[in-house]
């Protein structure tokens, strides 16, 4: 899991203070895999280089709001999606996403199955960063887990699954298993994050797709 | 595209997360394509309304992501065979975006002149120090 390192911390304390010195050493250190994040997308240097100098003023704008438990680098990232995001839709390469009219009037969003719509609760941005942090508490142990015993397999099958979202069947025939051994791995994933998320108090409804399928 | 966009992999649009060719193809197939319209915006709706999901989770923190080293040490051939295994699973079959670029930069550290670098920080650092300010 990604955390802020120390020398990052340092960094940006030094920045606070308005230190031009370090401001240079945090463009030295993280404009080139902006650059490689970006001109991946738009094939043009010059392009590619307006939008990492943008990322950067919207992260000194930004940062009198920068929470310091969150890694720089993701940080840096999430910035510059924003502004390539904003760049492909001024040059409407990509199209403005509503949202869904059927689903946004005053019964909100309407999870799968049994799930009660997220928005019948009220939680504020703050409680929603906890649930995240929660999850995400669990996963890194989860994750840490299989590394420090070698089960890569198990950790592929997750990634495929929950990050591409691919089907049990795929998943089983790009990692030469059988859809059984896909379906194991995911349930035992499953009911350990189900268990962290009873273990914190966190609303079940929030995670639909931990419980899609299951007789509560 | 052979089979429709998974829900993740809509999420990952969304966050401008998906490999650039899946990108691409995406947005050339929402041009076209109502439904997947309709479905980035359930999508869209569903996190306003606080849902989570593991994907985004999983993708915005990065969870699984070698760190910026051991990506050095893998296009050195220095890694372990199992852990290069990953790290080449985790790049080429995830397409990990924020990964492959840092994998892309350390590559270019090595082939791109000096002089270029030194040209680009600066202007980056002359377009941007006048909102350096102290905000302790």
């Amino acid at each position: 899991m990604s955390v802020p390192s120390q020398s990052d911390s340092l960094l940006i304390s030094r920045i606070r203070r308005g230190e031009a010195g370090a401001w240079n050493e945090l463009i030295g250190r993280f404009e080139g895999r902006l650059l490689a994040y970006i001109e991946s997308r738009v094939q043009d240097r010059a392009t590619a280089e307006d939008v990492v100098q943008e990322t950067f003023i919207g992260f000194l704008t930004s940062l009198p709001n920068y929470d310091r438990r969150r890694p720089l680098e993701g940080y840096l990232f999430s910035i510059a999606a924003h502004k390539l995001t904003d760049f492909l839709r001024r040059r409407q390469r990509r199209p403005t996403i509503p949202l869904d009219s059927q689903n946004s009037g005053q019964g909100g969003w309407q999870g799968d199955g049994k799930a009660r719509p997220a928005s019948s609760i009220v939680r504020s941005g703050e409680r929603r960063g906890l649930e995240r942090a929660a999850i995400a508490a669990a996963l890194a142990q989860q994750i840490d887990h299989w590394r420090r015993r070698g089960q890569w397999a198990k950790l592929k099958c997750a990634e495929l699954l929950f990050v591409r979202g691919r089907p049990n069947k795929e998943v089983a025939r790009r990692l030469k298993i059988s859809e059984q051994t896909v379906a194991n791995h995911k349930h035992e994933f499953l009911v350990k994050v189900r268990a962290a998320v009873r273990r914190q108090g966190l609303p079940e409804e929030v995670f639909p797709e931990l419980y899609q399928g299951e007789q509560r | 595209m052979t089979a429709p966009p998974s829900q993740s992999d809509l999420e990952a649009y969304l966050d401008e997360a998906l490999p650039p060719d899946e990108m691409a193809r995406l947005e050339k197939a929402l041009r076209k394509d109502h439904e997947l319209l309709r479905r980035l915006s359930a999508i869209n709706t569903r996190r306003s309304a606080g849902a989570h999901s593991l994907g985004e989770i999983w993708r915005g923190g990065r969870m699984s992501c070698p760190s910026r080293e051991q990506l050095g040490s893998f296009l050195l051939g220095a890694l372990p065979d199992e852990a290069a295994d990953y790290v080449g699973f985790h790049l080429e079959v995830i397409g990990c975006r924020y990964c492959l670029a840092n994998i892309a930069d350390l590559k270019n550290q090595q082939a791109e002149r000096c002089e270029d670098v030194q040209t680009r920080r600066r202007r980056y650092f002359q377009t941007s120090a006048g909102y350096l300010r102290s905000n302790k």
